[in-house]
């Protein structure tokens, strides 16, 4: 100690103010300055500096070890005292390490493209080119990578806080495909509270949504480092073949603040009890451990007790040891032989960052064209996989059963469509009749395989719930429902009138309840305002009648992150609705064209997305890829991911984006249609990826609701800011439609639009 | 009658025509008016009636839920649209009887206002019992070239039929008041426009069907009235001839019957044509099952060819002149109210009479008093009215809401329209004398703001005497 301190003895303020900026450290963390009187401690610090020349030496050196024994002390404590609400203020403190640290540290020399620090299309986004290089036994090797990130650039506001806009999230997808271009791996480091929410073009949700959708296919190994994982902002660059996390960092759905305030129903503006913020920051299982146990991430990287700060060295060798084994190691898993594979992966992975951070042999990191393949394939199974552990079925003792038929069929459905349009169809016209044939054994024979399984499934849970859909819909009676053999909403029983909101702007006259929900689909006829409607009315309306088949009702959605109060909601919402998930998922017709369609309804949890209904929506893509039919979306409303099931929900987002992707490429039609709100993650994934979206007018679609804008950025927004007509003129859905023509719409786009795989082409 | 409160959904003279019906018939009744109308005699009328409030102010005459709020506060029983505004709205009907507390809509059924609302399927009706409709599509067409030849057809059929201008419309299915309507000469054109109206009616009203029609040019306005009750008596009150209109398709005198082969010659058996569109009309009646007053629209070219054109399922402003010269057997003490049995029929009673028992006698006129100026386009005068008299004759009667005992301001918001005026004689030749006679004897004085005097269309109506009847 005394070595160390004489070392600093020719320089007693500068050890005084690091004393200082610990001190401040440990408030950051804490987030308190009475905490063992920190502040206080502050003082005795300034007052010390303040004294250096006034204090006898031998005075002023005890008095400076006395002070840094008890830092020291606190600073023990409080490492052994984080909370996941501390770990968020260590990844928020301004004495962390940023992007620009990780630049100049990890890499050899990097170019920064797309701009320089204010001179920049988005400062909040950094992309360079880099030389990351590693020891092989005395040889340097180089390596060339694109690093994409954010840079919170502490205490420069023009860096938006890591918040990128989202021509930042373009300039990154444009440098992901320069990447692709030469062949070179991408590092994406991710220092993000969240995406800056705003719809200007391309779109905060739109571009998040094009960034996921072409990560999925890019063609070059792709590492991920999270430090701050703010839900959509970090999924922008964050769908990587390996996904590293800093020790101390947080990678979660929502901030912990934010969770608080819609837990504890905070009003606007109003105070978020701090208990309630820790409590839900434990919740929301938003560290590295907790990541690391749910598989949303491979590895962690460890950082010092109380975290890497700017001058961390020692984390920086680290971390760029982690980086060039993690890309080694998706390389590596491409390679084609196997033995080599096997023992390269086992002496590379096994070995741990020690002492040394050599290595014992160098892999190159271009691919050829199979190991690109195997990288895909790869990097759809790990998505389509992850988390999936977490998703509840229907009975715990028919989980095997259920498993089996899927499989079962699965299989015998896809050789069986194989066979029958990617076959037979070249040669249709010379074997129809034989087709025909095919078709009517084929049918045969696939009952004959799972009917019995299916019958055992149902004689233990009861009739699969293909029936139960159309029968609970039908119980109530409407004046009408004599006349119109139709459907006609509940909603119409009353004879009441409402109001339109356009009645000021347009002269619009009071609507009777019974015309408006009854006739009049909802909609009003002098302004064409859509007055929101259940989503059975779509379900009955839209679809031949009787062709409504609901399938997978046993993945039901849960609570696997105990996250408290959600069971009952759950239960609650279970109950109200009669239905197990978020979502529902059937084939239908829709003037005879056999469609696939899943629906994200209001009534259960505000059709947020959690494990189970990304799992539903990933199955009933497949279902649409393997049976060539034409797959919509259709959003009755969405209110976003589930926020209680934290990472497990945000991977939805990539893993159903995935399921899309290779849904779209295989030469299907994938169709959105968003009705009432739709908002956030799954916008900003699975939805905005597709390339038919549409409006149902009057609807409202973005990325972030105005409160949530409002308090983000300060800005206020007129209240049609989301509105489907301003989506339109942004660019960012392809057509509004009227309730009313939404099935003549919709059939014409499924005879005009789509790959060339679909069944009837 | 039970104790029947009857509100009258209207104004002007059909209001005060539908008070006399009621008070005929002993039921109490209860008006709406707007604040333009507050001068209007049928105001005027129901305030000095007796006790009890009778008068309700209204923003609009065209706000359901207005009105039925005024007949909850009012208690009234039974709604009586009138003509225009709500009476061939099937939507105020129904939600009439469908409300919570119900109330009888004076007229049809409304299924039947809303079938035959539609003029496509009242042809496609029609075309089902061998009633002629005008030749050309009975649904709306999708496909052009089926239209291109369903249009040769038409062309082919009229150079077949000797018409040496054939052409056909083409109309927007959707569409309806004249928009979205024209007309094709030749067949190398019909293309064109044929894709225009496609995409207007596409823009206008999200629907790209088209019908297509032959062009009928020179043809007389025949209606047929009848008179149903909901016990499945269906009867006529024999046929009127509406030719006379002005150039925007307004009726200006009205005659029944149809036509009368004593005064003109016609090219065709005029009564022959009569017989067989009331003998149509009652089938089609039957067929739907009709029950109320409703008038069958037709048109009658010049070889004879009669083609249905459109239903109105609502007491009509002419219904008076069938009336006049209709008598029903043992009862002709009492003149024939078409309003009143209108009324009778909608609340539930029966007519108690048959065709067997309905005869006709002599010929009506009615003369449509307007303040318009015939000479410009029949623009609409806009002014005071001072003096307003009319000769006093046992065969003739006046309907009107302005005021005669004081100046009165005509509502810039609504038709000029001032009197009918309903003309009987013994026969056509007797009918237009009284009418000329009439016309010279009634005296309109007004002036507008700038002090010019008021221009009505009383010359006109004189002029056009001349041509009643005459095909």
């Amino acid at each position: 100690m005394t070595d160390t301190l004489h070392k600093h003895i020719a320089d007693s303020g500068q050890f005084l103010s690091q004393l200082a900026s610990r001190i401040t450290y440990l408030i950051d963390i804490i987030g308190d300055g009475s905490w063992f009187d920190l502040e206080k401690l502050l003082e005795e610090v300034q007052q010390v500096r303040n004294a250096i020349f006034d204090l006898p030496e031998k005075e002023l050196f005890k008095r400076m070890l006395m002070l840094e024994d008890r830092i020291s002390i606190l600073e023990d404590r409080a490492a052994r005292e984080i909370t996941p609400a501390r770990m968020v203020n260590i990844v928020r403190s301004v004495q962390r390490f940023t992007l620009q640290d990780i630049l100049e540290n990890v890499y050899d020399s990097f170019t920064e493209l797309g701009g320089e620090e204010d001179c920049n299309i988005d400062p909040a986004i950094v992309v360079a080119r880099a030389t990351i290089s590693r020891r092989v036994k005395k040889r340097i090797h180089k390596h060339q990578v694109m690093v994409i990130g954010h840079e919170k650039g502490m205490g420069e506001e023009y860096r938006n806080g890591g918040c990128a806009k989202p021509w930042g999230n373009d300039k990154a997808l444009r440098y992901m495909k320069v990447a692709e271009t030469e062949g070179i791996p991408i590092h994406f480091l991710i220092f993000t509270p969240g995406s800056y929410p705003i719809e200007d073009f391309p779109g905060a949700a739109q571009q998040i949504a094009r960034n996921i959708y072409a990560m999925c296919k890019l063609e070059v190994p792709t590492v991920s480092f999270i430090s701050e994982g703010g839900s959509g902002g970090a999924e922008a660059i964050g769908l990587a073949d390996f996904r590293l996390m800093a020790s101390h960092g947080y990678y979660s759905v929502i901030s912990p603040e934010g969770a608080a305030a819609i837990e504890g129903k905070i009003r606007e503006g109003g105070k978020v009890p701090r208990e309630l913020v820790e409590k839900c920051a434990r919740q929301l299982k938003m560290t590295a451990r907790d990541n690391l146990g749910l598989g949303t991430i491979d590895r962690i990287v460890h950082e010092p007790p109380l975290g890497a700060r700017k001058d961390d060295y020692d984390f920086f060798r680290r971390l760029r040891f982690e980086m060039i084994r993690a890309t080694d190691e998706v390389v590596l898993r491409t390679k084609s032989f196997r033995t080599f594979r096997a023992y390269a992966l086992k002496k590379q992975i096994a070995k741990d960052y020690g002492s040394s951070d050599t290595f014992d042999v160098h892999i190159p990191w271009r691919l050829s064209e199979k190991e690109t393949e195997r990288l895909l394939e790869n990097r759809s199974r790990k998505y389509r996989s992850m988390g999936q552990g977490y998703t509840e079925l229907k009975k715990e003792s028919l989980i095997d059963l259920h498993k089996l038929r899927d499989k079962t069929r699965e299989t015998i459905t896809r050789t069986y469509y194989e066979i029958k349009y990617g076959l037979l169809k070249p040669h249709k016209k010379n074997v129809q009749k034989v087709l025909e044939e095919v078709t009517g054994e084929g049918a045969a024979f696939l009952a004959k395989i799972t009917e019995p399984v299916k019958a055992a499934v149902d004689f233990l849970s009861g009739p699969d719930g293909e029936q139960r859909l159309l029968s609970d819909e039908n119980q109530h009676t409407s004046i009408f429902s004599r006349e119109w053999e139709q459907y006609v909403s509940p909603l119409a029983n009353e004879d009441r009138t409402v109001t339109c909101p356009n009645a000021a702007k347009y002269g619009c006259m009071d609507l009777w309840v019974p015309d408006l929900y009854g006739e009049f689909c909802g909609v009003c006829p002098t302004c064409g305002h859509h007055f929101p409607l259940e989503y059975q009315w779509y379900l009955q309306n839209l679809f031949d009648r009787g062709s409504v088949k609901e399938f997978n009702r046993h993945i039901v959605s849960g609570n696997p992150l105990k996250f408290e109060g959600l069971d009952a909601r759950l239960n609650r919402d279970m109950q109200r609705t009669g239905r197990r998930s978020g979502i529902i998922t059937f084939k239908a017709s829709v003037l005879g064209v056999k469609i696939v369609v899943a629906m994200l309804y209001s009534n259960f949890r505000s059709g947020t997305v959690g494990s189970a209904e990304g799992e539903k929506f990933l199955r009933a893509c497949d279902l649409a890829r393997t049976r060539r039919r034409p797959f919509l979306a259709y959003i009755h409303t969405t209110g976003g991911i589930r926020i209680q099931e934290g990472t497990l929900g945000v991977i939805q987002m990539p893993r159903c984006t995935m399921a899309v992707r290779e849904y779209v490429d295989s030469g299907g039609l994938y169709i959105v249609v968003y009705d009432n709100n739709s908002y956030a993650g799954p916008v900003a994934s699975f939805l905005g990826c597709s390339p038919y979206q549409v409006g149902i007018r009057s609807s409202r679609i973005g990325f972030a609701g105005p409160r949530v804008i409002r308090e983000t950025t300060g800005q206020d927004v007129p209240p049609d800011y989301h509105s489907a007509r301003n989506a339109l003129r942004r660019g960012h859905i392809q057509g509004i439609w009227d309730r009313r023509d939404f099935r003549k719409n919709l059939h014409d786009a499924l005879m005009t639009m789509g790959g060339p795989n679909l069944y009837y082409k | 009658m039970k104790k029947e409160k009857i509100l009258i959904a209207n104004r002007g003279e059909i209001a005060i025509r539908i008070m006399m019906a009621c008070e005929d018939l002993g039921c109490d009744y209860i008006v709406v008016y707007t604040h333009e109308d507050r001068e209007s005699l049928h105001v005027r009328r129901a305030r000095e009636k007796g006790p009890g409030k009778r008068t309700y102010r209204i923003a609009s005459y065209k706000d359901p839920n207005e009105i039925f709020a005024v007949a909850d506060q009012a208690g009234a029983t039974a709604i009586h649209p009138g003509y225009g505004f709500f009476s061939e709205n099937f939507r105020f009907a129904r939600r009439a009887t469908m409300r919570t507390r119900p109330i009888t809509f004076i007229g049809p059924r409304w299924e039947v206002i809303r079938d035959l609302g539609s003029k496509i399927n009242t042809k496609k009706v029609a075309k089902s019992l061998g009633i002629p409709v005008i030749p050309g599509s009975d649904s709306p067409i999708y496909s052009e070239i089926e239209a291109e030849a369903l249009a040769e057809e038409l062309f082919l059929q009229q150079r077949e039929q000797g018409i040496r201008a054939p052409s056909v419309l083409v109309k927007a299915s959707a569409g309806g008041g004249g928009m979205g309507i024209e007309e094709v000469q030749h067949l190398d054109t019909f293309r064109r426009v044929y894709r225009r109206i496609q995409n207007y009616a596409k823009r206008q009203f999200g629907d790209e069907g088209v019908l297509i029609e032959q062009c009928l040019r020179d043809y007389q306005h025949i209606e047929v009235q009848l008179l149903c009750d909901r016990h499945g008596t269906v009867t006529h009150f024999g046929t009127r001839n509406c030719t006379i209109q002005s150039t925007g398709r307004q009726k200006r005198v009205e005659v029944a019957p149809g036509f009368d082969p004593e005064v003109w010659d016609y090219s065709f058996d005029s009564l022959r044509v009569l017989k067989d569109i009331t003998g149509h009309s009652v089938n089609l009646a039957r067929e739907v099952g009709y029950d109320s007053a409703g008038t069958w629209e037709w048109v009658v070219t010049r070889d004879g060819r009669p083609y249905l054109l459109e239903v109105n399922t609502r007491i009509q402003v002419e219904n008076e002149i069938s009336a006049c010269i209709s008598r029903i057997r043992g009862r002709e003490d009492t003149p024939v109210n078409l309003i009143r049995e209108q009324i009778r029929t909608a609340l539930g009673e029966k007519l108690g009479f048959t065709q067997k028992d309905i005869y006709f006698e002599g010929t009506s006129i009615e003369l449509r008093i307007v303040a318009e100026d015939v000479k410009r386009g029949f623009a609409p005068w806009c002014g005071t009215i001072t003096r307003f008299e009319f000769p006093q004759r046992p065969w003739a009667r006046l309907y009107s809401h302005v005021p005669a005992d004081k100046p009165y301001n005509i509502p810039t918001e609504y038709d000029p329209n001032l009197a009918l005026a309903i003309i009987w004689g013994k026969d056509t030749g007797e009918a237009v004398e009284r009418a000329g006679e009439f016309l010279l004897g009634s005296n309109i004085e007004g002036h507008n703001a700038k002090g010019e005097p008021v221009i009505t269309n009383l010359a006109y109506l004189y002029d056009r005497l001349d041509d009643v009847l005459r095909f």
